[in-house]
């Protein structure tokens, strides 16, 4: 083949030109579609292992609803959940110290103050140092006292340490007078109700 | 069809048209030399005008010439061999150069067979109406060098073989030599060749031709080929057979058949499509045409490349449209599925997530706290078994008297015990500290003995004796062995044993 006689190959010039034409359309067209479908694919993806987790979170969140509820909801209804009730926990003292017949003993309240966080483990949990000084007749009584509290306290409490002293130094006799004193103090425990609620 | 063409075969009576392609012919008439002949031949070229059309001549007036010539290539060539043509042939307007082979010796130049129509102008009237309706011509060649095709068509490749093909009253006597042509004369009908002694006779001069222009080998038998559609050249064989010079064989038309795969009633119909056939598919070795007759055809080569090219791209470009949709529809069907796959998955979490009750507080915020109430309510300290545990050492040590007691326990770690600190004092005491410090020990041994008390160490003793400190006091005397005190403290861990 010589030299291309143009003049002649106009019609077929422009068919391979419109050849080249609509196939790089239909390819360029094509391309973007497969690759609208794989974006949208990827995200639909994303999206089902995001609903996927979600499920199976739910039916976690759901089986700890089943095992917990009753038992919070009790919690809350003790007030270990929500605003401190330190009335609740006088008036347990009070009970628990008319019980045992134990004569004016004298109560403390310190700040509520945050727990720390190995015992918090992430919830906000609150510790209010309850100083109660106990005039006891016999060392009995301060066991008396506890278990009277433990039964009349709604909130959750801990003794966390106790001191059994005597009252002046004078020998035993019967009389019906306090001889010995207990200081013990007591953590009241709250948890503080945050946003949230589940998903 | 890529390959769809016409092949003429024209003689200056008349000419013939067959319209082939690969598997497939069909001879489309004859046409004489006349006006209605030409007006004839006018129409049916011009019915398929598109098809590229293979001219064969078969005229007496032709001449053929074999050259040896140095070996060039390219544009040397190209004018080497037209300067050659001109000086061989004149002013012949179709005339070509084939190169057949190149010389294995001396200076290893090409030997080319050169041909020409020295007397066309029978031709052109035909020419003509190829020209106006803007045929395609791709070439002309010599009947001769499509008989070369059909020896190749029938595996006859001796070294020296001379073609007697009878055809139209006339016979041609055709030389090849290992197959390829180097010398052809047609004998007219006007010289008697219907006799066969006639035609043992001319091939006997043809013989005597050849060797004197020493294209054949003197000593070289020829090998005579006889094909004649009317079977009467079939006598002449014994006739050139007596001859040691030649060996003659016939080529009947069923094996000719055959060999072109052609049925043998339509080869017997028309004799003259096996030349056509044979040489219809094979590149054109020797181009008789002038290139402005060719014209067209390199328009028609162009035109078909292009459209080719143009096609091969529409069909790329769709194949990969096509591919790229399928892939993207795969993509969205699947996309499809996942989103159906979510709707479920959502409307079971709706479904859950409508139980939960209504709660300040995350699940799991809820069991931590339930859990943390349990940790905190968990085994607190018995004051009771405590006390008594204390109470039962201080029993079997009546000489120690307890003044005060101290116990606290750890929330994180409650398991480790309650620490417990007692202070005490020896009653009585009469000043003897070493006796009071074995009291202590014994004291702290009962305390040991207790199986919830462990680790008991005594923190403050009634007496300092450590070099490093000063010590003061005042020997006992008899009357003041009431007032001294020995007082100590103890430390101890609380655990309550397992019952």
């Amino acid at each position: 083949m010589t030299r291309p006689p143009f003049n002649v190959l106009k019609l077929s010039l422009i068919t391979l030109l419109a050849a080249l034409l609509l196939a790089g359309i239909g390819v360029t067209w094509s391309r973007a579609k497969a690759h609208e479908a794989k974006a949208a694919l990827f995200q639909q993806q994303a999206a089902l292992e995001t609903a996927q987790r979600q499920f199976d979170r739910s039916r976690e969140q759901q089986q700890l609803i089943d095992t917990h509820l009753a038992d919070y909801q009790a919690l809350a209804g003790r007030g270990f959940v929500g605003a401190e009730d330190r009335l609740a926990w006088i008036e347990a003292v009070q009970l628990a110290s008319r019980e045992t017949g134990l004569a004016g003993p004298e109560y403390r309240l310190n700040p509520r103050a945050a727990s720390g966080p190995q015992l918090a483990q992430g919830l906000s949990l609150g510790q209010t140092t309850m100083v109660l000084t106990l005039p006891l007749l016999v060392e009995t009584d301060l066991p008396r006292f506890l278990a009277a509290l433990d039964s009349r306290a709604t909130g959750i409490y801990r003794v966390r340490g106790c001191r059994l002293s005597r009252l002046g130094d004078a020998s035993f006799e019967a009389i019906n007078q306090p001889r010995l004193q207990a200081e013990c103090e007591l953590l009241w425990f709250t948890v503080a109700q945050t946003q949230g609620g589940a998903s | 069809m890529l390959d769809h063409r016409l092949i003429l075969l024209a003689t200056p009576r008349q000419i013939g048209v067959l319209d082939w392609r690969p598997g497939h012919m069909h001879w489309l008439g004859e046409f004489a030399a006349s006006a209605a002949g030409l007006a004839a031949f006018r129409t049916v070229v011009a019915k398929h005008a598109r098809l590229p059309v293979l001219l064969v001549v078969d005229t007496v007036d032709e001449d053929y010439r074999s050259e040896i010539l140095p070996h060039v290539q390219g544009q040397a060539r190209n004018e080497l061999l037209t300067r050659k043509l001109k000086q061989v042939f004149r002013n012949a307007r179709f005339t070509g150069a084939w190169r057949q082979v190149r010389e294995t010796t001396g200076r290893r130049d090409d030997r080319y067979l050169l041909a020409a129509l020295t007397d066309a102008d029978w031709l052109t009237p035909w020419i003509s109406v190829l020209h106006r309706e803007r045929v395609p011509l791709c070439g002309i060649a010599p009947l001769a060098l499509a008989c070369q095709h059909l020896l190749t068509r029938l595996r006859l490749q001796e070294p020296h073989t001379l073609l007697a093909y009878r055809l139209n009253n006339r016979l041609r006597l055709s030389y090849y030599h290992n197959g390829l042509l180097r010398f052809s004369r047609l004998i007219s009908s006007d010289t008697p060749t219907q006799l066969p002694g006639n035609a043992a006779d001319e091939i006997a001069k043809t013989q005597l031709y050849l060797t004197g222009q020493r294209i054949l080998p003197r000593e070289a038998r020829l090998n005579v080929l006889l094909l004649d559609p009317s079977g009467q050249l079939d006598s002449a064989q014994a006739q050139l057979n007596a001859d040691p010079a030649f060996s003659t064989r016939l080529i009947d038309m069923t094996t000719l058949g055959r060999a072109l795969r052609i049925p043998d009633s339509f080869l017997a119909a028309t004799p003259e499509v096996a030349p056509l056939a044979a040489i219809a598919g094979e590149p054109l070795q020797l181009n008789l045409a002038p290139p402005e007759l060719l014209q067209h055809h390199t328009e028609f080569r162009w035109r078909r490349g292009l459209h080719t090219f143009a096609g091969a791209v529409a069909l790329l470009g769709l194949g990969t449209t096509a591919a790229y949709w399928l892939h993207a529809q795969g993509l969205n069907d699947q996309a499809h599925q996942m989103a159906q796959q979510q709707q479920q998955l959502d409307a079971r979490y709706q479904t859950i997530a409508r139980t939960f009750p209504v709660q300040a507080t995350t699940p799991e915020q809820l069991a931590q706290t339930v859990l943390l109430a349990r940790h905190l309510t968990d085994r607190p300290t018995d004051a009771t078994a405590l006390l008594a545990a204390v109470g039962q050492a201080l029993d079997v040590s009546p000489d120690v008297r307890l003044e005060s007691l101290d116990w606290s326990e750890d929330i994180l770690s409650s398991a480790s015990g309650v620490s417990i600190k007692l202070d005490a004092s020896l009653d009585p005491f009469d000043g003897n500290y070493r006796a009071a410090m074995q009291r202590i020990e014994r004291f702290m041994q009962t305390l040991q003995a207790v199986p919830s008390l462990h680790d008991a160490r005594m923190t403050t003793s009634p007496v300092n004796a450590d070099s490093g400190s000063t010590l003061s006091g005042k020997a006992p005397s008899a009357d003041m062995t009431q007032a001294a005190v020995a007082r100590f403290s103890i430390e101890m861990t609380y655990r309550e044993s397992a019952p």
